[in-house]
């Protein structure tokens, strides 16, 4: 059987570091680098909505696409970064920086 | 990066979490051939172009809590491991992660394919990495 390789943490961990700080439950949260989704996923159920913005356009074709099959309603995902967002406008409880500096 | 943390604390509520989680900045990711218990390392895979970013996180993260941006709710680290059947298996794991990505030192990828050579069966390729999380209140 072949294996599935990963270069990131097993599913769960992150989050578990995150909720030792802060809970994601009902939650506004801006995700900054989010690449294809995958800790965006891991969470998005319990939040109450999730923006996540990464620069590269296939990640975040790819992360759109697995939320149309998962069938998600609460993310916003997007191509950019976190200079671009606008300075004003509706403020989250989380931002996370995914994996990027 | 500290442009990109001032940004984010001006769109975060008061009392609000910034969380960064990135690679550790001194631990680097160790190479290592796992045969039951036994464990022989082969390499510390080095990440020279990435430890500029991670120096300039390490400063920016301080810089915005001198500045009263945020304060420091806390700091944990982790280590995760990626078990690999075949040595050919790490160019796979290494193009999965963000450029720049980490890569073997002189001789190392060489060292991995003799030791692999001279395992007894059922032996794998283990890789443990570090992380690092900050997390900073608005």
């Amino acid at each position: 059987m072949a294996t599935e390789i990963s270069a990131y943490p097993r599913e769960g961990l992150e989050r578990r570091l995150i909720e030792r700080f802060v809970s994601l439950r009902r939650k506004h949260v801006l995700e900054i680098g989010c690449g294809d989704g995958r800790l965006t996923f891991q969470y998005a159920s319990v939040a109450t909505s999730v923006l996540a913005i990464d620069p590269d356009r296939l990640s975040i074709e790819e992360a759109t696409e697995q939320q149309r099959r998962r069938g998600i309603h609460n993310i916003d995902f997007r191509v950019g970064s976190i200079e671009g967002l606008p300075e004003r406008g509706a403020p989250f409880d989380v931002a996370l920086f995914s994996w990027s500096l | 990066m500290v442009h990109a943390l001032r940004r984010a604390a001006g769109r975060l509520h008061a009392g609000g979490t910034l969380i960064s989680i990135r690679p550790h900045p001194t631990r680097r990711p160790l190479v290592a051939i796992v045969t039951g218990r036994r464990r022989l390392p082969v390499a510390t895979l080095l990440e020279t172009a990435f430890e500029r970013n991670l120096d300039a996180a390490e400063s920016a993260l301080r810089r915005v809590v001198e500045e009263g941006a945020f304060s420091l709710a806390g700091v944990r680290s982790a280590r995760f491991r990626t078990y690999l059947e075949r040595p050919a298996q790490m160019r796979t794991y290494l193009e999965l992660i963000y450029p720049p990505r980490p890569r073997f030192p002189r001789g190392g990828r060489a060292r991995l394919y003799e030791m692999w050579d001279a395992a007894p069966r059922g032996a794998r390729i283990e890789v443990t990495e570090s992380l690092i999380l900050n997390a900073l209140r608005r």
